[in-house]
């Protein structure tokens, strides 16, 4: 008997489950996908913002000052990548300047650090290369960027480390309610928990469903991103943010990380929830709405391209709560600023289970941080030394483009890597100019004999998403374990 | 009435396009060669067309999975893919020799012998 | 020596394909006493170890030869004439010394991370494949899409076929020889498609690939669409006009399990990129004097990182060259500066190398950007040669003699590629 279980495990049920860690409660994490974080939080922007630009009489600007201010220690601890670059929200011309104004004055009523209002002069001594015609800016330093799946992976692994007990590739398909509490059916298991979190994104109407609950539909909403060439590192400094307006719903321009530009999303609701596609008209939207922001992108500097879908619920806002359910909690409907907020939402969904009667005792054996991923190529020469002596597979490199190394991509592995996407996010092997054209089949090798799967058995994302079959004049019986050095 | 077929010279990477004037099986003239080896392919795809065969065989005990054969010279055209079928059924133990002969005489083609297109190592600790 | 890299060397060759390989050969002969080879991957060979079919070394070794035999025959060769091969070293890094050395940072599973010394440098790194978000095709993003030099080793080393319904965008030599290799396997290879109204491939592997296999070759159509939520279901293909915009009314739907992309080459200039090396635009290489030296002085670059060859022979006849020169700047040998610049004009997409100098044999490569047929090279005033046709895919090489430029005055020579009958011979 499980005191909770987790259904989804995205950023926000990766958060919880990491929270919950630090109690001497039962945990279990329930993810449908191969791996946490492949769903809504692998395809998000990134970004973590300040706060104002959500009123605090909603649900989404209730969390968001506080989750920002908590990813400093998270990122410390859990040595995900987290760079507090600033955000603009610029103004097109003068009569945008008083919602400036009222974005500050809301801002600082929630206590968002160190708003400035930016003349245009400020503007474009800053940021040289954004348009010349925007007339200022509402700088926050607070906001930052990080890469969301490496978050997902951290929360998870540390709470994994603290006792958390983690499926993957369990879609929750039926709820019977017990005397005890709650029944869930995968297709591997039974899973019974007293208390059962929602936390299925997409999916969370649908797994509401599961228990009789139709008090909300969950609709996604589309966002097509383009990432741009190397060439333009370090066009723009800081995520820039159009007002918003009747028309467009916001396209932006998000310096990753890693340090790559990135523009967009689009906003197209739809129906199917599997549908990522990019198309012709998302990408003719962003660049025409980025080309007003900064006039030196173009649609050809893009080097790479996807879609996500953010779970907006009929009510338009987060959907945090117990329900007529006993037992069964809610964490639905979390889009934007829902990154930002997880961390917070974590605490508070705490504090929900309290009030409904789980008793939590500090675990005085919680390990709040992380080792985290080596990253050979960041370190200095005397450091990869030292690795490479003790380590040859350290000097062996398996990602030419990103500098990955064969030690790195075991490391991954060893920390729940279980596909070609899963490896690609941890490590970036896959991600550079050659877009895995070289690295591919090293990297399911590497898979196939780590894991003692045959490398058929290797998917790019899980599921039905197969690499490669047999060829079909026949392998030597004993090929399969012939194996590669 | 003479005929005119025209082919792609297979020769070489150059790829010479031939221009061969037949009346009926009588071969009148070949043209559009840029060497000796032009006139003879257009010959010999008139007459039966002939094709080179390169693939691969599963090894046991090495590196890869595969090893790259080749038949050593031209086969009729259209017993190509039944003579890929017999090679694809072939499975050595490495180490293995460039050159090394894997089957001679294939489909009873006199000649026609199935090599080794490179080396490969046993590896130290591939099982028996 | 096989596995060997100690002391300091006279040329390093960074890369042990048929350019590394044809580099360290060309510096021995020229009389370089130490030579090394730097190859990234587990056994020297290049890509050739994975291109299985024959065409390969009629030039060279008056044979035709199959890539792994080329390769096999070539490192042979290599290593009788005392040249040091480091696999498995992986280049991080370049330095120069105050006295031009070079230190050359290498990544060895043998060796760990440590540097080595060099007088002169030789890159030899090949090139990589342009990927599907090269040239943007909308959709879903399902496993299967693979560029076709992947699956070439899929199918060749690992013996794993990327699919069984497979469609090809792209029409260069690997996309056709991947066609003929997937059939013959057992797969079944629903079409190629050609953007452009001609095959970049040879012609014949047009016949030999896909005509004696029943394989549709679909110009002037490219694909518009990949549809899959997991694993690609289908592919929407459209023709497009004579400018290369889709025609969406025309378009129709290809079932298939798998997208292989098969448009084209770049030279893999990471390292140049990080030594801030000048680069040519067209080509995507280094730009390199009539020593096919680059803008750092003792490093050398040849084969496909210096611009995408069709031959491999011609790869090897230009290593050799740069192998040549290396070996004789690291013993002191420093050749003028050039002092003629060569320019691509009419119909010339590029031309190497960049400058030429009176006094010396030169090889010129070039690259029509259109077919063209009969037709007349003109180099500036003082040569003209007639070519029964060019095309794009074919590469041409062009000898000139040292008198050449003796008597020219002008700093640059423009390279014309006209049809014959505007190219009547001058007097």
């Amino acid at each position: 008997m499980h005191d909770v279980a987790i259904i989804g495990g995205g950023v926000v049920g990766c958060a919880i489950a990491r929270e919950l860690s630090r109690y001497k409660v039962r945990v279990v994490l329930i993810e449908a996908a191969a791996e946490v974080g492949f769903g809504v939080s692998k395809s998000n922007s990134g970004i973590i913002h300040a706060g104002h630009q959500s009123a605090p009489d909603t649900g989404k600007g209730r969390f968001d000052v506080r989750g920002n201010a908590l990813f400093g220690q998270l990122a410390d601890d859990l040595k995900f990548g987290f760079r507090r670059i600033g955000a603009l929200v610029v103004a097109r011309d003068r009569e945008e300047l008083p919602a400036l104004q009222a974005l500050q004055a809301q801002g600082e009523a929630k206590r968002v650090p160190d708003l400035e209002m930016w003349s245009a002069n400020r503007l474009h001594r800053e940021e040289p290369n954004l348009s010349h015609t925007l007339t200022g800016a509402l700088y926050s330093p607070s906001a930052g960027v990080i890469n969301p799946y490496e978050c997902c992976f951290a929360l998870a692994e540390n709470a994994v480390a603290n006792g958390v007990e983690l499926r993957v590739e369990s879609p929750v398909q039926r709820i019977e309610r017990t005397p005890e509490g709650l029944l869930l059916h995968t297709p591997h298991e039974r899973i019974p928990a007293r208390f059962v979190l929602n936390c299925a994104g997409l999916y969370a109407d649908k797994v509401a469903e599961l228990v009789g609950l139709r008090d909300f539909t969950i609709r996604p909403r589309r966002g097509e991103e383009y990432l741009l060439d190397k060439r333009l590192q370090g066009l723009v400094r800081r995520i820039v943010y159009p007002l918003p307006t009747r028309l467009t719903k916001g396209i932006l321009i998000i310096p990753t990380f890693d340090g790559t530009m990135m523009v967009g999303p689009t906003a197209d609701d739809q129906d199917d929830r599997g549908d990522v596609r990019t198309t012709e008209a998302g990408s003719a939207q962003v660049f025409d709405a980025v080309r007003t922001l900064c006039p030196s992108i173009s649609a050809r500097d893009t080097i790479a391209e996807f879609a996500g879908l953010r779970p907006v619920a009929s009510t338009n806002d987060f959907i945090i709560g117990p329900t007529a359910v006993k037992g069964f909690i809610n964490v639905a409907g979390i889009q934007s600023p829902g990154l930002t907020a997880a961390p917070a939402i974590a605490e508070h969904v705490v504090e929900i289970l309290r009030a409904e009667g789980l008793e939590l005792v500090e675990d005085a054996a919680f390990e709040p941080s992380i080792a985290g991923p080596t990253r050979f190529a960041m370190l200095p020469l005397a450091e990869q030394q030292r690795l490479a002596a003790r380590n040859p597979l350290f000097a062996r490199m398996v990602c030419r483009c990103e500098l990955v190394t064969e030690a790195e991509v075991h490391e991954a592995i060893d920390h729940g890597a279980r596909t070609l996407d899963g490896l690609k996010f941890r490590v970036r092997a896959g991600m550079g100019r050659c877009q895995g054209g070289f690295c591919t089949a090293r990297c399911l090798e590497l898979l196939s004999q780590r894991l003692e799967r045959p490398l058929a058995a290797i998917t790019k994302r899980g599921g039905d998403s197969w690499m490669v079959t047999g060829l079909a004049s026949p392998q030597h019986p004993s090929a399969e374990e012939a194996g590669q050095p | 009435m003479p005929d005119v077929e025209h082919y792609t010279c297979l020769g070489c990477p150059m790829g010479c396009p031939l221009e061969l004037v037949h009346e009926g099986d009588e071969i009148i003239e070949v043209s559009g060669h840029r060497c000796t080896r032009g006139t003879k392919y257009a010959r010999q795809e008139f007459v039966a067309p002939q094709r080179n065969l390169s693939t691969t065989v599963a090894i046991h005990g090495a590196r890869w999975a595969r090893l790259p054969v080749k038949v050593v010279q031209p086969l009729p055209k259209e017993r190509v893919m039944e003579v890929a079928r017999i090679i694809h059924a072939l499975r050595v133990e490495a180490p293995v020799e460039m050159g090394q002969v894997l089957l001679e005489d294939v489909l009873g083609l006199p000649g026609a012998a199935v090599v080794a297109t490179r080396s490969m190592e046993r590896l130290p600790d591939a099982s028996g | 020596m096989m596995g060997r890299m100690e002391g300091r060397y006279d040329v390093v060759v960074i890369g042990g394909g048929p350019a590394g390989m044809a580099a360290a050969v060309g510096a021995r002969d020229a009389g370089a006493g130490r030579v090394l080879i730097l190859d990234r991957e587990p056994e020297p060979g290049g890509i050739l170890l994975q291109c299985i079919h024959s065409g390969f070394g009629l030039h060279y070794f008056r044979e035709e030869l199959t890539g792994p035999e080329y390769a096999q025959r070539f490192l042979e060769k290599v290593v009788d004439t005392d040249v040091d091969v480091l696999p498995g070293a992986y280049v991080s890094a370049l330095a120069v010394d105050s006295d031009g050395d070079k230190q050359v940072r290498v990544m060895s599973e043998t060796h760990g991370v440590s540097s080595v010394a060099a007088r002169a440098v030789v890159m030899a790194m090949g090139c990589r494949e342009r990927t599907r978000a090269a040239i943007r095709i909308p959709g879903d993003r399902p496993a299967g899409i693979y560029t076709a030099g992947l699956a070439q080793k899929l199918v060749n080393q690992m013996g794993y076929l990327p699919g069984r319904r497979i469609a090809i965008l792209g029409s260069g030599d690997i996309g056709l020889i991947m066609a003929r290799r997937l059939a013959l396997e057992g797969a079944e290879v629903v079409g190629v498609f050609e953007l452009m109204p001609y095959s970049n491939g040879l012609a014949r592997n047009i016949v030999q690939c896909l005509d004696d296999y029943g394989i549709p070759l679909h110009l002037s159509t490219t694909v518009s669409f990949v549809h899959g939520r997991e694993r690609v279901e289908k592919i929407t293909v459209a023709p497009v006009d004579d400018h290369l915009q889709l025609i969406p009314s025309r378009a129709w739907d290809v079932p298939c399990d798998t997208l292989l992309v098969s448009i084209g080459l770049i030279p893999d200039n990471e390292l140049a990129q990080r030594l801030a090396m000048r680069l040519d635009t067209n080509t995507g290489g280094p730009i390199v004097s009539s020593s096919l030296e680059t803008s750092l002085p003792g490093v050398f670059a040849c084969g496909n990182v210096l611009h995408v060859h069709d031959l491999v022979d011609y790869v090897t006849n230009e290593s050799l060259l740069a192998g040549q020169f290396a070996g004789e700047w690291a013993q002191g040998v420093r050749r003028p500066v050039d002092n003629v610049r060569l320019v691509p004009g009419e119909n010339v997409r590029y031309c190497l190398p960049h400058t030429l100098s009176p006094g010396r044999y030169h090889t010129l490569y070039m690259r029509a950007k259109t077919a063209l047929q009969p037709c007349r090279i003109r180099v500036g005033n003082l040569l003209e040669r007639t070519l029964p046709f060019v095309v794009p895919a074919e590469m041409i090489t062009l000898k000139i003699r040292p008198d050449l430029l003796d008597s020219y005055q002008d700093d640059t020579l423009r390279i014309d590629i006209v049809p014959a009958e505007e190219g009547e011979p001058r007097a």
